[in-house]
Formats: structure tokens, C-alpha cells, sequence
């Protein structure tokens, strides 16, 4: 067993308003830079909608994830040698139209130019050429708040075996808002396709990083990340990704995305999980048993068994002791409503969420509420939970409907005890949740205060390296590399 | 005058370039180690890039190596085959990667001309490389049919002369004076890409991800430092 520490997203989907401060503040802090306008660290989708790039979801267009051949794991666009052959070539990467052209408009036009005859405008401009554009044709939310016709967004691939005509009319339309950021997955495959080696997990934290000095641009993580997450900066012509705010999260802080989300709905913690089980995990034949395998994956903090070998393993103490109050635990483990985003690539991804709740389908119908014993029909959520199913478990509606349940519950439950001022516990009959355990998940789900929601351990950079030997040594390097680092780089070393 | 010229171009100046390349490839390689990369495009614009970009670097990289069967004595490769069979070998591979190359630079070249988005974000260096090795291999695949068509004496005397070079003798020059001008100025400019080899992108040759295949699995874990 090796035992590794995770820092974790969950998203509760249920609360998230689609206000976009999350991916203002991101690009704000990581991707102002020329080269990097049209990059969006974290965005914010409508679905139903083909999404930021365009489709992203459809990985038999994209190539993105894995694959099995042969019950082997390899990358979908090719495995190594494949990989090597497409390098000057990359017959699967998205181009710049597929996210948005970038532009700006001329707004000096307005106070520097002469009387105009018309009412004066700002043309958009676009960065790449610097011509005038004649029309935006997207940005990376075009289809915020479902717009643009049904006939696009319905395009998505998550309506397989949903009936969307259904959805297509207007009484019975529904959304949902879907932040989207690196998932920072436990099986990447952005770094397994990474020829050069620049892209690596961390061991201490587990965060999926782009080494900027060993990057050589070959291109082909951003076409094997599944989520279109690794971006390449047509500057610097290197990729770039989200980095979990190392800078802040080393600290003990929040992501920028996180500590500015104005729903509070997002969740930072540590995960353990078992290292040595990642390629079985992500290699099991059916997609529908990833969610299980991904979920036995992790490791209870509590056990003094799983405590005491991850001491022996030198995972710090803090790590541990966050790992015991991590909300994402409780969440995703303990009370199973959290999800991963399309678990059916194969990546393991580490950015969870919770399913969000919607109106009530039949009651728009006959005018009363559906029920089902004492709880709403979940089946009669507007949002069809195959729907959700395909988003987040790759089609199986039974953890859906079960989380789906245990929300509605907790709701019903909270209701009865602060309305009716008596605790009204045969809600929680079917779903197995306990009164107490229910308050529980009503404090970190619906009260979300800040330290219940962040619970980060700071990093140890004592064990980083040996800083007394550098004593004398300077701040940065003069130059690139010291003498031991000369020759690491040549050919793609590693 | 005319042999100055000739000792100076095909006797000194090979060391001279070979001498900037040493040391440029050892200094951009230890004092400005990122800016080694491969500069891709492809993100602008998918026009051109398959067909342009496989065929030149395919065809270059057969080619490239295929020059380095100069540096084989007589003596060794007469042990497998003729001088005649060594060169109707170098005359086919020569002349079919050539002209996969010449096609591929001619699409790179007209794409990065015509593409708007490309035009803009072009800079002076991005032109000058493709253009010199447009005119290096046009010249290489006239030299291929000057060679078809002359004695084979010619066609080894290429050899002996680099063979001369590497091995620092001073009459090296002399043996391709007769040679045509065609040949001549291939060599100058073969030298020329050579020596400022280290001050272009053509450096993301020397970092071109060999060890990729020798990673065990896919994954890679390090600790922070």
C-alpha cells in the first residue's frame, strides 16, 4: 500500500448560481497574459450545452482520456509510439476557433475620434490579427443561461439515451450550471501523454502541474486531457493549466476560485487514497463500476491502521489531521453525494460534485406535488436524472437517485424541525441517514461556514529541501539550472 | 584569389561553423535551457499543418541522417556494397525525401505567408529559417541530379572531402575546387545553418523527447523542490 494525500474540490451544483466570479477572479489572477486571452482556468457552463471548447465532452471527436485495448490502458488519441508519430502534427488538437477567436474592442475610438455622424460603437478587434472582426462568433459562455437554439446545445453528448425532444420544449426546459476547472485527476492523462516529462503530479499534495522550464511545447496534453483543461499559450508556446492556486493552497488558503464563490458551494480537503491501486481502478472493464472502484480507491483517515502506515510512509501530521476533518470525505464517502465529472475517461478526476436538485417535473403537470410515500418522486425532478447519470456516473442512475434522495431528505427533515419545530424522522427512513448525521450534513451542505468548507493543510517546505546547504547561495539563480540539473533536460530527460 | 576563397569556404570555414555550434548548443543549452522548444503554430491554424509539417520533418529527418553515409570510408562500405550501389542509394533516397521535404517547406512557407493570424505573429527569425533551408534543399536536390549525371569520381571525392574535414587536414579544400557551383554553395549553406543552428528554434532538434519511450507506464510523481 502506498499511501498518498489529495487535495480535493467537491462543487455542490446545488447552490451555484452561475454568477462566473469564480472564472473572473481566476482569469484575473492566471490568465491576463497575451498569449493566454482566450484561456479560461476555470469557466462556468449552462448545460444543456456543447460547452467551452466546443464539445469537449465528445471524445470520439477529441480523443481525450482513456481507452482500453486489450483491457490495457492506453491514452484514446494512441499510446507512446503513436503519440511520437503525431508529434509535429497533432491530428487531434483543438485549434483556437474551438474555444473562442480573443478580442477586445477599440474604446479609444470613442473619446479620441471626431464627431460621428451615426451613434458612435466599439467594434470588437480581434487579438490574434488585430483587424476589426465582423461578428463574435462565441466566447466561452456563449450559451450562458441556455442561450442560442435548442438544436446546438442539445448536440451534447449527455442526452444519449435521455429523450430530448422532451427537453427541447419550453415548459419542460431545464439547466444547470457547471463549473468547470483542471480536475487534477489521480490517472491524468495529459501528463501520461506529455513526451518531454514537464507535466507532474506532486506527491505531497497531488496537484497536476506544468513544469514551464521542461515544457517544449509538443502539444500533446491538450488534446489528451479529456476535459480540455491544458491550454497552450500561442506566446510562449508552452502549455498551462490550473495549478489548485499552489501559491495560496501551500499557505493553508483557499483557491482564488473557491475563496471568491460568492454560493459558497465549493469544498477544499485531503483525501488519502492508495496509490499503488490506480492503474487496476482505472482499468476495470465496465465504465459504470468507476465510480465504485474510484470511491474504494480512498483511504479512512479515522482507521489507526491507515494512520499509523501513512505516519510510517512520512505523511506529515497537519496532512493527517486534515485528512480526518477533510469535507470532501464526508461528502463523497460518508454521505455518497458528491460525484466525479465522467468518470468514463478513465482519468480518476479529484474535482467532485453534488448533483443539483430541480424543480418538481409533475407538478407543473397536474398542479400537485409528485410524491413518493412522504418524499417528492425524484424521478419527477425536471432535470431526468439519466441526465445527471451521464454527467457523473457514466449512466447509472442508482447513486444519482440515492444522492438525489438523501438531499431531499436532509431538506424535508431541516424543515419539519425549524417550521413545524418537530423532527420529522420518518423523512430519513429510506435513505438511511441518521437525525444527527443529518444536522451534520446540513451544517458543511447548507450553512458551508468558511473553515468547515476549507480545511488545507500548509505545506512542509522543511522537508522540501535541505535549505541550510543553500545558505549563502542567493535567491534565484543567475541562470537557468545548476551544475547537477545540466544535462536533465537533453533529449526529454527525465 | 579563387583558391583563398575555395581553402578558406571548404578547408576553415566548416571548423569555424562547427566551432560557433559547439559553443552556442553548450550555452543556449545550460543558460537559456527553456527557450529550447518546438514553437508550434498549430494552435492558430490547422491549415497546412499535417501535410506541411509531417512531410518536411519526415522528409528532413531521413535526409538529415542520410548525409552522415558521407563520413563512411571507402573501405568500410565497400564491405556491404559498390561506390556505384552507394550512390544510386543516396540518388533515390536523396532525391524522393528531398522533394517530400521541398513540399512540405513550400506548404509551411505559403502558410505562414497567406494565414492572417500567422502573418501578424510571425516574427523576422520565423521566415529567415525556413526560407535558407527552402534554398538549402533546393539546391541539395539540384546537386542530386549534378551528381547523377557526373562521373563517380565526383560522388566520392564528396565523401573523402568530409572525411578530410572531420580529420583536420589542411588540403581538404582542394578536393571539391572542381566541383560545381551548385555543390558549393549547398555546402556554405549547410555550413551556415549549422553555425547558427544554436541562435534558432531549429535547437528543439537536441531536446526532441527520445526518453519518452523509456518512461516506465505513463505517470510521473515528483515531490516539490
Amino acid at each position: 500500500m502506498k499511501i498518498r494525500a489529495q487535495i480535493a474540490m467537491v462543487l455542490n451544483l446545488d447552490k451555484c448560481i452561475g454568477c462566473h466570479t469564480c472564472s473572473v477572479t481566476c482569469k484575473n489572477v492566471w490568465t491576463s497574459q497575451k498569449g493566454m486571452e482566450y484561456v479560461w482556468f476555470n469557466n462556468v457552463e449552462t448545460k444543456p450545452g456543447i460547452g467551452y471548447p466546443d464539445e469537449w465532452e465528445n471524445q470520439e471527436r477529441w480523443k481525450g482520456g482513456w481507452k482500453l485495448d486489450k483491457n490495457r490502458l492506453v491514452p484514446r488519441m494512441g499510446g507512446k509510439s503513436k503519440i511520437m508519430r503525431n508529434i509535429f502534427a497533432n491530428p487531434d488538437m483543438p485549434m483556437i476557433d474551438a474555444y473562442y477567436e480573443p478580442f477586445t474592442f477599440n474604446y479609444s475610438i470613442l473619446h479620441k475620434g471626431s464627431k460621428f455622424k451615426t451613434p458612435p460603437s466599439a467594434r470588437p478587434y480581434s487579438i490574434l490579427t488585430g483587424q476589426p472582426m465582423e461578428k463574435i462568433e462565441k466566447t466561452p459562455n456563449w450559451e450562458d443561461d441556455l442561450g442560442g437554439e435548442f438544436e446546438k446545445r442539445s448536440r451534447e453528448i449527455n442526452f444519449e439515451e435521455v429523450q430530448k425532444e422532451i427537453y427541447g420544449e419550453f415548459e419542460n426546459s431545464f439547466m444547470l450550471y457547471l463549473p468547470r476547472l483542471c480536475e487534477h485527476c489521480l490517472n491524468p492523462t495529459c501528463l501520461a501523454a506529455c513526451p518531454s516529462g514537464a507535466i507532474y503530479k506532486r506527491e505531497e499534495d497531488g496537484i497536476v502541474l506544468i513544469d514551464q522550464n521542461r515544457c517544449r511545447g509538443w502539444r500533446q496534453c491538450v488534446s489528451a486531457c479529456p476535459y480540455k483543461k491544458v491550454y497552450f499559450n500561442w506566446e510562449t508556446n508552452k502549455s498551462e493549466k490550473c495549478t489548485f492556486c499552489y501559491p495560496r493552497s501551500e499557505v493553508g488558503d483557499a483557491t482564488i476560485c473557491s475563496e471568491s464563490c460568492v454560493g459558497r458551494i465549493r469544498y477544499i480537503g485531503i483525501m488519502l487514497y492508495d496509490a499503488d491501486k490506480i492503474l487496476a481502478a482505472a482499468s476495470v472493464s465496465d465504465t459504470q463500476d468507476l465510480y465504485g472502484e474510484h470511491l474504494n480507491l480512498f483511504l479512512n483517515p479515522n482507521d489507526p491502521k491507515i494512520i499509523e502506515e501513512a505516519k510510517k510512509q512520512g505523511i506529515p501530521h497537519n496532512v493527517l489531521e486534515a485528512a480526518r476533518k477533510s469535507p470532501i470525505y464526508k461528502i463523497a464517502i460518508d454521505w455518497k453525494v458528491a460525484f466525479p465529472l465522467h468518470p468514463e475517461y478513465r482519468t480518476l478526476p479529484m474535482v467532485w460534485y453534488v448533483p443539483s436538485l430541480s424543480p418538481i417535473q409533475a407538478a407543473a403537470d397536474s398542479g400537485k406535488l409528485g410524491v413518493n410515500g412522504i418524499l417528492p418522486d425524484v424521478e419527477s425532478l425536471r432535470i431526468s436524472n439519466k441526465y445527471l447519470a451521464n454527467l457523473f456516473t457514466a449512466g447509472d442512475e442508482k447513486p444519482i437517485i440515492a444522492a438525489l434522495k438523501k438531499m431531499l431528505a436532509m431538506r424535508a427533515y431541516m424543515r419539519s424541525k425549524t417550521v413545524d419545530n418537530e423532527c420529522n424522522t420518518d423523512v430519513l427512513m429510506e435513505t438511511g441517514l441518521t437525525p444527527d448525521e443529518t444536522e451534520k450534513m446540513y451544517e458543511l451542505m447548507a450553512i458551508a461556514s468558511y473553515n468547515d468548507r476549507f480545511v488545507i493543510p500548509t505545506s512542509h517546505k522543511e522537508y522540501a529541501e535541505d535549505v541550510f546547504d543553500k545558505k549563502t547561495s542567493g535567491g534565484y539563480p543567475k541562470s537557468y539550472g545548476s551544475e547537477s540539473e545540466l544535462f536533465k533536460n537533453l533529449f526529454g530527460g527525465i | 584569389m579563387e583558391y583563398y576563397i575555395n581553402n578558406f569556404l571548404f578547408t576553415y570555414f566548416p571548423h569555424i561553423a562547427f566551432a560557433v555550434f559547439w559553443f552556442g548548443l553548450f550555452t543556449r543549452f545550460i543558460l537559456a535551457n527553456k527557450t529550447i522548444q518546438a514553437n508550434s503554430t498549430q494552435l492558430m491554424t490547422n491549415k497546412g499543418v499535417k501535410w506541411g509539417s509531417n512531410l518536411f520533418h519526415y522528409g528532413i529527418i531521413v535526409v538529415f541522417f542520410g548525409h552522415f553515409t558521407l563520413f563512411l570510408p571507402e573501405e568500410v562500405y565497400h564491405l556491404v556494397m559498390s561506390t556505384e550501389t552507394k550512390r544510386m542509394i543516396a540518388i533515390i533516397f536523396g532525391s524522393f525525401f528531398g522533394i517530400i521535404t521541398f513540399i512540405g517547406l513550400v506548404i509551411l512557407v505559403t502558410r505562414r505567408a497567406t494565414d492572417p493570424r500567422l502573418r501578424v505573429n510571425s516574427r523576422f527569425a520565423d521566415y529567415f529559417i525556413l526560407i535558407l533551408l527552402l534554398i538549402e534543399t533546393i539546391l541539395g536536390l539540384i546537386s542530386v541530379f549534378t551528381t547523377a549525371s557526373s562521373p563517380l569520381e565526383n560522388y566520392t571525392s564528396l565523401g573523402v572531402w568530409t572525411q578530410k574535414v572531420i580529420t583536420f587536414q589542411p588540403e581538404a579544400g582542394a578536393m571539391i575546387a572542381g566541383h560545381s557551383i551548385m555543390y558549393k554553395i549547398h555546402f556554405v549553406i549547410g555550413l551556415l545553418v549549422f553555425m547558427i543552428f544554436p541562435y534558432t528554434k531549429l535547437m528543439h532538434m537536441i531536446v526532441y523527447p527520445i526518453t519518452y519511450f523509456f518512461r516506465s507506464g505513463y505517470q510521473l510523481v515528483r515531490k516539490r523542490s
